[in-house]
Order: structure tokens, then C-alpha cells, then sequence
């Protein structure tokens, strides 16, 4: 299979950047869509020209590292996978591919695909610790937890921190992770104690960082390659207001343990 | 206290504010649509429910005042969140596709402009009289102001039935993911639930665009007449 490929290319965060278009030649269907562009690089290489940078790590869908927009798409056509569970035989011979970076001022562009995602770590650490105890080990199922609990638990933890979900917001909102975060402390006891003010402190980080908000467009649900669903964003929203009441009561601590050091 | 009013600044807290506020307004639109539908019935029913409204000023007044301060709570959070949001993507794709975002969803910016312009145009036409109808202050047979003959004289100008017309389709539009939004961002959710709320949308938009086109229609088409 025969590809082109069109390429954002930028030397670096405040160079300016635009579409190069590369031919993509002798594609095995089989390939990921990032095994093409490693073909695309070695021929940049040979051509002793610079390869295009762009991030990845596992390639196998579970470290959230490769972050490409494909054809407007945040990991292309395919629903519920990363770009790297991309196969070229997904595209028909001989088409036009345009790949972009993750778009959004909380992400600035390294190089090429290459973004600064550490917004979203900063967003984490405002969420600060869960409260365990020291000493042994604790036997198994001493804490007792229903399945549902679990199970909703899980499905918001699936979330690998990919991003995506800013990348398709119109809004470049980060609100589908904030709320898979607090969502999957919130229904599990070990992360009660900490509830009221993890939810505070990870939205204002949210907003702090500057991404936009949510519009309930659910683009985000649509292209995540977890698939994680859009009511954890009603369960994100219910956590804040209800935080808002609670909170209310509380007198305010003259500093937070959960303060981000910069 | 405080905690709650500056939870009420951030985006979410916005976010909830528009939607408390949005969903005041669809209360007030959908009852002001049952209570034109009495056109239906009749110069008497309609004329003398307009006087009943207006046999309570102080609660009309505070109607109105309380109308008009939501609708700038509204209009002001959405222009702060539109640039908040528009700040977020300074540089955007070369190419862009939606996968499931609704037309309406898309066209909330465009669609509440339109409905600001139709509302101020209404307000002029049919509450102050400033534009068009001459006969507005007539009194009918009982001795009520004639609402009705006023109704009836407007939507005879096929100019006017056309504005109104675009005035319902901003609003509909509006509606259809209006209200699913708002309940969203009040944090409803359930499983049982979802299909009822992703409906209530489109139901409510639809529901209050039929009742008032039928009403423009009517009376344009002769079916209501004086």
C-alpha cells in the first residue's frame, strides 16, 4: 500500500510550524499506523533529513504516550483504540492522511506531534494523596466493596491519561479525565476521607491550567480509546456541587496538604 | 457560604448557573406557550387571562424584573465561558470532524443570538407596542384589553409571521440541547435514566415550537380569526 501522508511539522515551541506532505511507499496492511510513520523517519533518515518526532511508548493501547490527530480524529477513524492499535489496512490505497498534534493552549507543541501533556500531572497532583495506613499488610477483603462500586471504579480508572479527549473538545476542556480521576476515588471507600476536597482542587487546577469547559457535546467519549463514558462527567458535576455545599461548613484550613508545589 | 459562591465562579460553578438559569427560562417559555394556546379558544378566554395577569402588578412586575435578571445572569456567563473557551484552542486543526456532537450542540452560540435578536424584536412588537400594530390598545367588547385583536392583526403581515418563524427555529434549536445539557451539569445521571434525559431535549424543543407555530400559523393561515 501507498500512502500520503501530511505531516505538522514545527522545530520547536514558539518556531512556527505547518502541513509537509510525505510519501509513505511499499505499507504493509498489517503495519500500525506508527510502524508507518518509523518508514516515513527511516527514509528521512536516509535522506539525512530530520525525522518527524512523535511520542509513544508501549504500543500496545495501555501508557496513553502516542497522541495523534488523524484525519481531524484524536487515534483516528476507529472508536475505542490509540493510534497505535491503528492498522494501515483501515485506509484505503493510496489516500491522503493528515496527521496533527494535540491542539490546546494547556498543551504546548514541543516538536512536530511532539506536546507537553504535563498539565494533566499538575491536575493529579492537585488531587493530591488517599489516606492509607502504615504498618502490615492488611488481609484481603477486609474491605468489604459491592461490585457495582467496583465495577464503576474500574471503568473510570481505565482512563490512561491520553488526553484525547481535550484534543476533540471544541472547548479544549479537560473535564472527561478530571471526572474519570475523581470519579474513581470518589466511589471507592479508600478515597472517601479525601472526597470533598480532591473534587475542588482538581477542577480549579483544571481551570488553572487553562482549559476550557465543558460543552456536553460528549466528543470526548467518542474518542476515547477507553471509552469512558460521559456520566462520570454528571458524577463529576454532582461531586463539585455537592463539595460546594459541604465545604460551605467546613472552616478553611490556613494551607492544604493537597497545595502543588511548582 | 463562601466556599459555595466561589465554587459558583469556576467553569463548572458557571456552567451550573447557566443551566439553573436556562432551565428558569424553559419553565417561563413553556408556560408562556400553554397560556397563548387560549388564542385557541377564543377572544374571550384570551383577553381575560391577559387581565388576569395584569390584575397583579407587583407579581408581574417581579416577574418581569426577576425574567430579565436571568437572562443577563445567562447571557454573561455564556459570553465569559465562550472566550474562557475560546482562550483554550488558541491555534486550531487544519482538519476538524465531529464524531457524535449534535447540530444544536454546535450552533448553541449562533441559536441563542438568534433568540436574544427575536426576543428584543417580540418585546418591541407585542409587549410595548413599538413596532407595527397601531391598534394595540383596544378595548374589546368586555371591556378587557383587546390581546387577542392584537394577535390576530400581527400575524397577518407575512413579514412578520416570517421572523417569527426563524425566531422558533433559533429556539428550538436552542432547546433540543439545552435542556439534556442542563441536566447533565446539574450532575442527573442514571442508568435507567439516560434515555429519558438525552430525550427531554428534543421533546421539550419540539413540544414549544409546535404549540407556538401552530398559534402564528392559525391565525395566518385564517383558521383563527377575528
Amino acid at each position: 500500500m501507498n500512502f500520503t501522508v501530511r505531516i505538522w511539522r514545527q522545530k520547536g515551541p514558539n518556531e512556527r510550524g505547518g502541513l509537509v506532505t510525505y510519501e509513505a511507499h511499499d505499507v504493509n496492511p498489517g503495519m500500525s499506523f506508527l510502524e508507518m510513520l518509523d518508514g516515513v523517519n527511516q527514509r528521512l533518515l536516509g535522506n539525512g533529513e530530520e525525522p518527524v518526532a512523535f511520542e509513544q511508548d508501549c504500543r500496545e493501547g495501555i501508557c496513553g504516550s502516542c497522541s495523534l490527530v488523524i484525519d481531524g480524529i484524536p487515534h483516528g477513524p476507529d472508536r475505542g483504540i490509540t493510534t497505535c492499535q491503528l492498522y494501515m489496512r483501515r485506509f484505503p490505497d493510496g489516500a491522503t492522511i493528515t496527521i496533527e498534534p494535540w491542539r490546546a493552549k494547556a498543551f504546548p507543541i514541543i516538536k512536530d506531534l511532539v506536546v507537553d501533556r504535563s498539565a494533566l500531572d499538575r491536575v493529579m497532583q492537585a488531587g493530591g494523596y488517599i489516606s492509607v495506613n502504615t504498618g502490615g499488610a492488611v488481609d484481603g477483603n477486609v474491605l468489604l466493596i459491592g461490585k457495582d462500586q467496583a465495577e464503576t471504579a474500574m471503568d473510570a480508572a481505565s482512563c490512561i491519561g491520553c488526553g484525547a479527549c481535550v484534543a476533540a473538545c471544541k472547548n479544549a476542556s479537560a473535564t472527561l479525565f478530571v471526572a474519570a480521576k475523581v470519579s474513581h476515588l470518589a466511589v471507592l471507600p479508600q478515597g472517601k476521607p479525601e472526597r470533598t476536597r480532591r473534587v475542588s482542587a482538581m477542577l480549579e487546577a483544571m481551570d488553572r491550567e487553562g482549559f476550557g469547559s465543558c460543552g456536553n457535546q460528549y466528543e470526548c467519549e467518542a474518542v476515547c480509546p477507553k471509552s469512558i463514558s460521559v456520566r462520570f462527567i454528571a458524577n463529576l458535576n454532582r461531586e463539585y456541587l455537592r463539595a460546594g455545599i459541604v465545604e460551605s461548613g467546613i472552616p478553611s484550613e490556613p494551607e492544604s496538604p493537597h497545595a502543588e508545589t511548582t | 457560604m463562601t466556599r459555595l459562591v466561589s465554587h459558583l465562579q469556576s467553569s463548572v460553578g458557571r456552567k451550573v448557573v447557566m443551566a439553573l438559569t436556562g432551565l428558569g427560562l424553559v419553565t417561563y417559555v413553556i408556560l408562556h406557550m400553554v397560556g397563548n394556546l387560549q388564542v385557541f379558544e377564543g377572544p374571550h378566554a384570551l383577553n381575560s387571562y391577559a387581565a388576569f395577569l395584569r390584575d397583579m402588578p407587583i407579581l408581574l412586575w417581579t416577574a418581569r424584573i426577576g425574567l430579565l435578571c436571568i437572562v443577563a445572569l445567562h447571557i454573561v456567563f455564556a459570553i465569559q465561558l465562550s472566550l474562557q473557551n475560546h482562550r483554550a484552542r488558541p491555534i486550531g486543526y487544519a482538519i476538524h470532524r465531529y464524531r457524535q456532537a449534535s447540530f444544536a450542540s454546535r450552533t448553541m452560540a449562533m441559536s441563542g443570538m438568534v433568540l436574544l435578536l427575536f426576543i428584543v424584536f417580540h418585546l418591541l412588537h407585542l409587549t410595548a407596542g413599538v413596532i407595527g400594530s397601531p391598534n394595540s390598545d383596544r378595548i374589546d367588547a368586555e371591556g378587557y384589553r383587546d390581546v387577542y385583536g392584537k394577535m390576530i392583526h400581527a400575524f397577518q403581515n407575512p413579514l412578520v409571521v416570517a421572523l417569527y418563524l426563524v425566531g422558533q427555529l433559533g429556539l428550538g434549536l436552542h432547546l433540543s440541547h439545552a435542556v439534556s445539557s442542563s441536566i447533565q451539569t446539574l450532575g442527573l445521571e442514571h442508568a435507567a435514566l439516560d434515555r429519558l434525559f438525552k430525550a427531554a431535549g428534543p421533546a421539550v424543543g419540539l413540544l414549544v415550537v409546535l404549540g407556538n407555530i401552530a398559534i402564528i400559523l392559525a391565525v395566518f393561515l385564517g383558521i383563527v380569526h377575528v
